[in-house]
This record gives C-alpha cells, sequence and structure tokens, in this order.
C-alpha cells in the first residue's frame, strides 16, 4: 500500500506551546476524516527547549516522523527555528513564522539578540525560492485582540490558509483543546490569523561600535584529562576530543557564552569569559545552527 | 564576574580525580556556592574524611582538614563547636559517610549541630579499587561482589531524615546550577544541612557495570532525575530521558527542611552542678 | 594543711585542666573515667569552655583535635576499650601535629577485662598503640596531687610540642580521695604561634628545635591538614626524603627534648644494692616498702619516673650500673620490665613482681620479694 501522506511540522522552544498546537493539529486533521500520526520531541534540551512536533496525515501512515523536504507546511514559533527545520520543506511547500526572536535562555552573558549573533530577520536566509513563505507578528496580532496567550492560534490560522481542511474542524479542535475560558480569544485569533497580512520586518539593530566578537574560551591542557565531557555537553559543538584526548577549540564563533563546559569540567580546565573585543558586523557569520 | 578557580592551590593541581569523575564538578560547583555567599575564605572550614571525594579539600585555599576514614563529622563538631563562627562543611563519600563513618554522621545530624555535609555518592569505593560500598544497588558488580551485589542499599536521605537531620536534599552531578543552589540554601540553612551529591565513578562502576565513561554517566543520572519539589530548573544539561524509569533513590531536590533548635554545647543555666 | 582539699584523682585531674586553661571537653562514658566527665560538664561552661558528650571514643578525641585545631586545648579521658578506640586517632593528631590530652584511668583488660579494678597494662599500648612510628609523650602521676601537677604538664607539654600527650594512672588513684593543697595558678604554656604574612605561609617548615607554629583555623592562615606524609606546604607527598625527614622531625622534636618531658623520682639511692623500679600506685607501695626494708637494715632504694615515654634510659641505666638488682614492679605481666633490661644491659640483675589479677601491689608483697631470694611472679 503505498503512503499518500502529508506532513507537517512545528517547531519553537520549550513553554512556547507547539505541544498543544500540534495536538489541535492532529484533532482537526482527524476530524477531516485523515488517519494521523503525531510525535513531539525535546530535542537538545540545552537550547532552552527546543520543542518540535511531527504530524502526518493521508489515508494509511506507517512513521510519524516527516523525513527532510517532504513537508507541506513549516510553522516555526521563532524565528530561529524557521532557519533551523526550513530543510524539512518540499520543493513549493509553506513557511509560516513568528516573528518572535527568544534568545535561548541561560545560554549568554548578554542577551541582546545582536551580541550572540542571533540570525537577521530575512526571508532571504531560508534560502530556497520556491517557498512560500508568510512571516507574522502572531504576538501583536493575539494582543491586539486581548489576549497575547493566543498567539499560537494565530499561527494555526496562517497555517490553516495553506491546508485543505475544512475550518469547521480546525474551530472544533480549538475549542476542545485550550484552556477553558480562552476558547473566543483563540477563536478570534484563529481567524485572524488566516487572513493576517505579511508582518513589516524590524530593522536591524545600527552597530557603530560593532558588535562583540565571540566569547574567550581559555582552556588549560595542563590540567585536562581529555574526558570527553565538555564536547558532549557544548550545544553548539565548538569543542572536541581528538583520539590522542587532546581538547581542541574547532569552532570558536559557534559558542554562545553557555558556560556548560566550564561549569561540567570535572578538572578546572575550562574558563569562558565574555568577548573584550568588538567586530564589525560583516565579521559575524549568521548561523542557526544544524537539526539535532 | 570572578573565576573560581581564584580559589584553587593551583600548585596543587591538577587533582588526582580520574578523567570523567564527576567529584570535580562537585567541588566547582560548592565553590560557586561560596563566591555567590561571599563567604570570607579565611572563616571557611572543610573537613573530609578518606576517599576519592575526601581529596578534594586538598586543592582549595580554605582551611583545610583531611582527616581520617569516616570521622570528619566529629572533627568538624569539634571545629563548630570551638569557633562557631567558621562555616564548617564537610565532604564525605558513601563509604566514608555511610559505612565507616554512619555513626558520627547520624549523631551530628540528631545533634542538629550549624554544619554542611555534601555526600558524593558514587556508589562504590573508588581509592580502594572499586569494592562493593553500602550504596552500591542490589544486582550491581563490585570487585568484591563480581557476581552482583546480594545486599540492598542505603538510601542516604531517609536515613539522614530518620537521623533528624533539619535539612536533607539530593542533587545530581550532571546539574551544576542546580548543585549550587542547593548548597546555597543548606549553607545558609540554620543547623544540620545535609546534601547528597549524586555523582559517578567511570573507572570503577561504570566499567564493572558498562555504564561508559563520565559523560555517558552524567547523561544516565540527568535522565533519570525526578523533581520532588517540583519542577527544578529550566535548565537541564543533558538530554532529557522521561522520568518514569527513575529508580526510587534519585528523587532529587529539597526533601527535608525544618527549624529545630541548633547544637552549641553552651549548657542551660540549671544544668550546672554545684 | 592549710587550703588543703579533700579530692579524688579524677577530680584532680579536672583541676588540673582547668588551671591548665583547658576549654574543651568531648568524652564517651566509661569506668573508671566518667567522673572527669561528669565535673568537666560542671566546670567548664562558668570558665568559658565547653563540653559535648560523643557518640563513641574514636569521634571524642575527633572532636578534640577539630577543637585544637580551631585554637583550644582540649582533652578526653577515657579507660582501657576506650583508648584503644582513640589509637586512630592518636596517630592522626601526632602526624598532623596537633596538641590534644588524652586521659587513661587503666582498669584490667584485655577488653572489657576489669571495668572496676586497678592496672597497669596499657603502658605499652600507650607508647606503640597506634601504628606506624612515633613518638609518645606518657606521663604516670602516683598520687591525687600528682594528678593535678602532671594534668597541668600535660597541656604544655602537648601545646610545647604540638602531640598527643597521655596521662596514664589506674583506677586506685582515679577513685582516691587525698587532702591536696592546689596552687593558686601554674605555669601556662602555650602552642608556638607565626607572625609572618600568611600568603608565604609554610604550616609544616620547623625552625631548629623541630615545632612548627601553628595558627587556628580563622586566624587568617589558611593551610591543609592531613594524615598522609606530607611536605613542609602541609601537602601529601610520596617523595622518600620528604616523608623520611617528616617522620624523622615529628620524632626528634620529642626525643631531642627529652630533658624538659623527663620526670623521676627517686629514694635513698646512694647507697642500695637493690632498687625498685615502680611507677603509678605501684611507686607508693614501693616507698613505703623501701623506708620498711630499710629498718631491717636491707639497703633498697627506688626509682620511680612520672615520665613513662619517652624512656628514661639513662637514668634508669645508671642505677643499673649501680645496684646489684633491679626488682621491677608492675600490675601487668611485664610490660615495661623489658625497657628496664634495655637500660640495664647487663650490668644488674633485673627481676620482676608481676601481677594481673585486679589486686593492687601492696608495701608487704615487695618487702617480701626485697628479703626473698629472688623474684615472686604471682
Ligand atoms: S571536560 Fe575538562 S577534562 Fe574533560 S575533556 Fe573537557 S576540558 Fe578536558
Ligand atoms: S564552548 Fe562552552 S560556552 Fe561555548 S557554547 Fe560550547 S559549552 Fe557553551
Amino acid at each position: 500500500m503505498s503512503d499518500d501522506s502529508s506532513g507537517l511540522l512545528l517547531a519553537g522552544v520549550g513553554g512556547q506551546g507547539v505541544i498543544l498546537a500540534g495536538m489541535i493539529v492532529a484533532d482537526a486533521l482527524v476530524r477531516a476524516g485523515h488517519d494521523v500520526k503525531q510525535s513531539e520531541v525535546h530535542g537538545m534540551a540545552q537550547r532552552g527547549g527546543s520543542v518540535f512536533s511531527h504530524i502526518r496525515w493521508g489515508s494509511s501512515v506507517d512513521s510519524p516522523l516527516v523525513p527532510l523536504g517532504s513537508a507541506e507546511v513549516l510553522a516555526a514559533f521563532e524565528w530561529a527555528e524557521a532557519l533551523r527545520w526550513v530543510e524539512y520543506v518540499r520543493e513549493g511547500g509553506a513557511v509560516v513564522a513568528d516573528l518572535r526572536t527568544i534568545v535561548p535562555p541561560g545560554s549568554c552573558t548578554d542577551r541582546r539578540s545582536w551580541s550572540i549573533r542571533y540570525p537577521d530577520i530575512d526571508p532571504d536566509l531560508l534560502g530556497r525560492r520556491t517557498l512560500k513563505t508568510r512571516i507574522v507578528d502572531a504576538s501583536s496580532t493575539a494582543a491586539e485582540l486581548g489576549n497575547i496567550r493566543a498567539a499560537n492560534s494565530v499561527i494555526l490560522g496562517s497555517v490553516a490558509a495553506f491546508l485543505d481542511i475544512e475550518h469547521v474542524h480546525w474551530e472544533a479542535a480549538i475549542e476542545r483543546l485550550v484552556p477553558a475560558g480562552t476558547e473566543a480569544v483563540n477563536l478570534t485569533s484563529f481567524r485572524a490569523g488566516c487572513e493576517v497580512v505579511e508582518a513589516s520586518i524590524p530593522p536591524r539593530p545600527a552597530d557603530p561600535d560593532g558588535f562583540p566578537g565571540p566569547h574567550e574560551i581559555d582552556i588549560r591542557h595542563e590540567w585536562c584529562k581529555g574526558c570527553d565531557i565538555c564536547s558532549r555537553v557544548c550545544p553548539e559543538y565548538c569543542l572536541e576530543v581528538g583520539i590522542d584526548g587532546e581538547l581542541a577549540l574547532v569552532d570558536a564563533e559557534a559558542c554562545t557564552g553557555c558556560r556548560l563546559c566550564e561549569l561540567l569540567c570535572p578538572d578546572f580546565a575550562i574558563a569562558v569569559s565574555p568577548p573584550t573585543e568588538n567586530v564589525s558586523r560583516g565579521e559575524l557569520v549568521a548561523s542557526a545552527g544544524d537539526p539535532p | 564576574m570572578t573565576d573560581v578557580r581564584d580559589h584553587l592551590r593551583e600548585w596543587a593541581m591538577p587533582h588526582v580525580l580520574c578523567p570523567g569523575c564527576a567529584h570535580g564538578i562537585v567541588l566547582r560547583s560548592f565553590l560557586e556556592a561560596v563566591d555567590e555567599q561571599e563567604i570570607d575564605r579565611n572563616r571557611l572550614a572543610m573537613v573530609a574524611g578518606i576517599g576519592c571525594s575526601s581529596r578534594l579539600v586538598g586543592y582549595v585555599d580554605f582551611c583545610t582538614l583531611h582527616g581520617t576514614h569516616g570521622r570528619a563529622p566529629a572533627f568538624a563538631t569539634g571545629l563548630k563547636m570551638a569557633r562557631p563562627e567558621l562555616h564548617v562543611v564537610v565532604v564525605t563519600g558513601d563509604g566514608d559517610g555511610l559505612a565507616i563513618g554512619a555513626n558520627h554522621l547520624i549523631h551530628a545530624a540528631r545533634r542538629n549541630i550549624d554544619i554542611t555535609v555534601l555526600l558524593l555518592n558514587n556508589s562504590i569505593y573508588g581509592m580502594t579499587g572499586g569494592q562493593a560500598a553500602p550504596t552500591t544497588p542490589t544486582g550491581a558488580v563490585a570487585s568484591t561482589t563480581p557476581g552482583g551485589n546480594t545486599e540492598p542499599n542505603f538510601d542516604a536521605c531517609k536515613l539522614l531524615i530518620g537521623a533528624g537531620a533539619s535539612f536533607v536534599a539530593r542533587v545530581l552531578a550532571a546539574n551544576p546550577i542546580e548543585m549550587t543552589r542547593v548548597m546555597v540554601e543548606g549553607m545558609t540553612h540554620s543547623g544540620f544541612s545535609f546534601i547528597e551529591v549524586v555523582s559517578d565513578c567511570p573507572e570503577y562502576y561504570g566499567r564493572y557495570n558498562g555504564m561508559g565513561g563520565g559523560a555517558d554517566m552524567l547523561t544516565w543520572m540527568a535522565g533519570r532525575e525526578v523533581g520532588v519539589t517540583g519542577p527544578l530548573s529550566s535548565k537541564r544539561f543533558v538530554n532529557h530521558v522521561p522520568s518514569s524509569t527513575a529508580p526510587p533513590g534519585m528523587a532529587t531536590g529539597i526533601i527535608q527542611r525544618e527549624e529545630r533548635p541548633v547544637f552549641t554545647g553552651v549548657h542551660g543555666e540549671g544544668s550546672h552542678g554545684p | 594543711m592549710s587550703g588543703a582539699k579533700l579530692v579524688q584523682g579524677n577530680e584532680a585531674c579536672v583541676r588540673g585542666a582547668l588551671a591548665a586553661g583547658c576549654n574543651f571537653y568531648a568524652g564517651y562514658p566509661i569506668t573508671p573515667s566518667s567522673e572527669i566527665a561528669e565535673l568537666m560538664v560542671r566546670f567548664l561552661p562558668d570558665a568559658g569552655g565547653v563540653f559535648v558528650q560523643m557518640e563513641d571514643e574514636i569521634a571524642s578525641l575527633a572532636t578534640v583535635i577539630g577543637a585544637s585545631l580551631a585554637g583550644s586545648r582540649a582533652m578526653t579521658a577515657t579507660s582501657g576499650p576506650g583508648f584503644s578506640l582513640m589509637q586512630e586517632h592518636i596517630g592522626f593528631a601526632t602526624m598532623a601535629e596537633v596538641p590534644c590530652v588524652v586521659v587513661n584511668v587503666m582498669r584490667g583488660g584485655p577488653s572489657t577485662g576489669l571495668p572496676t579494678s586497678p592496672s597497669q597494662g596499657d603502658v605499652m599500648q600507650a607508647r606503640w598503640g597506634t601504628h606506624g612510628d612515633h613518638p609518645s609523650i606518657v606521663l604516670a602521676p602516683s598520687s591525687v596531687g600528682e594528678v593535678f601537677n602532671l594534668t597541668v604538664k600535660a597541656f604544655n607539654l602537648a601545646e610545647r610540642f604540638r602531640t598527643p600527650v597521655t596521662l596514664i594512672y589506674d583506677e586506685i588513684i582515679g577513685h582516691t580521695r587525698e587532702s591536696v593543697v592546689f596552687p593558686d595558678s601554674v605555669d601556662v604554656i602555650s602552642r608556638p604561634r607565626p607572625n609572618g604574612d600568611p600568603s608565604t605561609f609554610l604550616p609544616k617548615a620547623a625552625p631548629p628545635d623541630g615545632v612548627p607554629p601553628m595558627p587556628a583555623f580563622g586566624d587568617g592562615y589558611r593551610f591543609h591538614v592531613t594524615g598522609l606524609t606530607h611536605d613542609e606546604r602541609g601537602f601529601p607527598t610520596t617523595d622518600p626524603g620528604q616523608a623520611g625527614a617528616l617522620i624523622t622531625r615529628i620524632h626528634d622534636k620529642v626525643t631531642n627534648h627529652q630533658e624538659e618531658i623527663t620526670e623521676i623520682e627517686t629514694l635513698m639511692l646512694d647507697d642500695a644494692e637493690i632498687a625498685i623500679f615502680a611507677y603509678g600506685i605501684v611507686g607508693r607501695s614501693a616507698h613505703e616498702a623501701v623506708l620498711r626494708a630499710r629498718e631491717a637494715g636491707i639497703r633498697v632504694g627506688m626509682i620511680r619516673p612520672l615520665t613513662l615515654w619517652p624512656f628514661p634510659y639513662h637514668q634508669v641505666g645508671e642505677v643499673a650500673a649501680q645496684v646489684d638488682t633491679l626488682l621491677v614492679a608492675e600490675m601487668n605481666l611485664g610490660q615495661l620490665i623489658g625497657e628496664v633490661e634495655r637500660a640495664a644491659a647487663g650490668r644488674s640483675e633485673i627481676v620482676g613482681h608481676l601481677r594481673a589479677d585486679g589486686e593492687p601491689i601492696t608495701p608487704t608483697d615487695l618487702v617480701a620479694a626485697i628479703s626473698g631470694a629472688g623474684a615472686v611472679r604471682t
């Protein structure tokens, strides 16, 4: 039996309600008569709880996981997550991305977005011309409608615009699953999301003095025992222990200054300190990292 | 930002512990707790017994006492009673504190003397080469239990609660920020505070029981954490595994906290004879 | 006697400790030493000191060492079974060079033995009880007044040489009441203190007399204390040169100052052909026996060490060179008699008058022994 299924991916960071949104999509799809499989994955938790949900549906679905390059729609609840997961979308598919930027909590010593080279909000960064993109400002829209916590329904409305499911099913799913008492504002937010206009992209922050350079990572090789803990916990894959047991800093640029390596080194062999030098924007490489 | 390495006796480093042994992580978290409380180094006494965990005190630039096997709580009692202005912290292990020294530990808890005990539990005797400890889980392999341990093991926190400890907590070496937070809570608690730190021993326990190296063991323990006081920290440092598989001994957080009269040794009036 | 007080030996010990500035006591109940703890808890708080009853004797001495490291003049008291448990920390205090005083009110052994009977069975344990090579300072009073004096001396020697000092006496002295005139004040010696820069302080660097200055925890000097063999920084080392130097220094700081430590009483030795070697309670019987034997025309004298360890080989050897017979009287089956033989080195005949049945050796026993042809082994 051939798998005629379609896939959808929801991605955000912990606490954004990605899981609930995934349940609503799945419920709407079931109501529309599809066989649905859904899975939630808590990914590299170090990223401040990167959370994503795979949903697949059709007449008969085998695996819940959406293969690379096959998703109908990617709904990113946060801008960097859109960049992280865009590879999953098929040619001609759609990306719905919220303007929200969430710097991973605790992962830097300076939480201004530019100081850790948070990627610019620029559709070109999504990289592929054949995508349909819709960048929304869900939080502002939901706030205008009375409850900022209904932002996810705005995103779901925008997702609905790309899917062939009747609105009664969406609305029934929302009414059943959102917290009691918030049904009305979530429904209005959903409807607003269906029609929402492309948000205007905020200007880049001015950088007259340039931006802080990478964090300084001081490794005391004479104390390091090559135990591999730091390289295993670094969320950005900055460190590597070679076969000779010697620790090397392989990607200083990617360091966000989270200090996990420092805190978990049993031998006091690493110290991470904030950048002391500024660099100009041109030297910075925008990167949201690879999906795990 | 101060570097906690300022508290080390740098000339004594690197320390003697094996690669991947999490005891060093615990020491670092402790030094963060010292800095957070802005404790005067001259007033901080660290007392240890014998074993891998006890070696830690040799590397910190405080007043440090590396005593005899299991007796650290008794040395600490003398220090604290003679000089109440000292912050007195005991570093002990599961063999040191729960086998040979269990008597001293429970009596210090019963008296409610104002000291903090950090018990680094790696489920085995490391310094002597991997023999079974009172904390070695039933079935686990050690050099003296080659066919698997046939004895049941202690739950250190339950033991200390039974002994009357007024502050009891368990933390994981895999979670340094939580460790520091709980250590600050324990050290500022007035009375006896006991903190069991689940640590690792990759060299013996890990090797004998097929658990991999230090990084693997930290991942393992983090996956089995169950907070007893609700969500502990938004930060979990190693990939999270559902907690339903957690053995009962891994419940983490502050398990017991109560105010009780603190023992100082000053006898009230009326206790004097003629 | 004006100002005389009728006190028990154990009370004299407490009075001596307080006079010597003792301000910390930790102990565990055991017969026949318990009166010391019971009196300490009554008197120490008023003297600004601290008392704690610990969970066992191991903990008691550990607590005493902790208090001493914090600057206290600290002591504990026990009897044979507890003294066995304390050996671990007598070794630690020796190695870490922490002043403390241990009182052992001896009873019959081994094991639980004769809890309420006197004995001198622990005098070799007091020398060699803890493992490894180490010096020992052991003082043995024979009267209630001497208990007071030697308790003071025990504190002063402990502080002067940074080492544990054992005061050892038997159940009879502990429980006997005698009238004693206590001095208004006594000389008190304190441990040497450093006065240099804390940042360059070497905790185990010793001046020529072998006793390094000792700060207390909390004084502004931060240092490491360990029972492992260590270097001048106080840090563990296995280097044979450093290890040998440490053990030798710890040993020599005591043996090189034997004249400061040793105290001996002699009686009527000038023309003596026989000398009794006795210590502790037996010394009193020996004293009486000498007087009675002299009345009978026997030329007998006595040598009684108040300092058992380091053993006064030189002084005993001199007596051995002079007399024909040395009669060694001990309430054990022969412990210090071996040391007397070493000191005599064949220069006199050595006979023992030994018993270990819980009964004291009386003057009558000793007179009989002196008058008899040889030694009486009972
Ligand atoms: S955690 Fe520390 S000891 Fe281990 S490899 Fe990294 S730097 Fe070296
Ligand atoms: S190198 Fe260290 S501080 Fe930098 S991202 Fe990796 S773990 Fe964090």
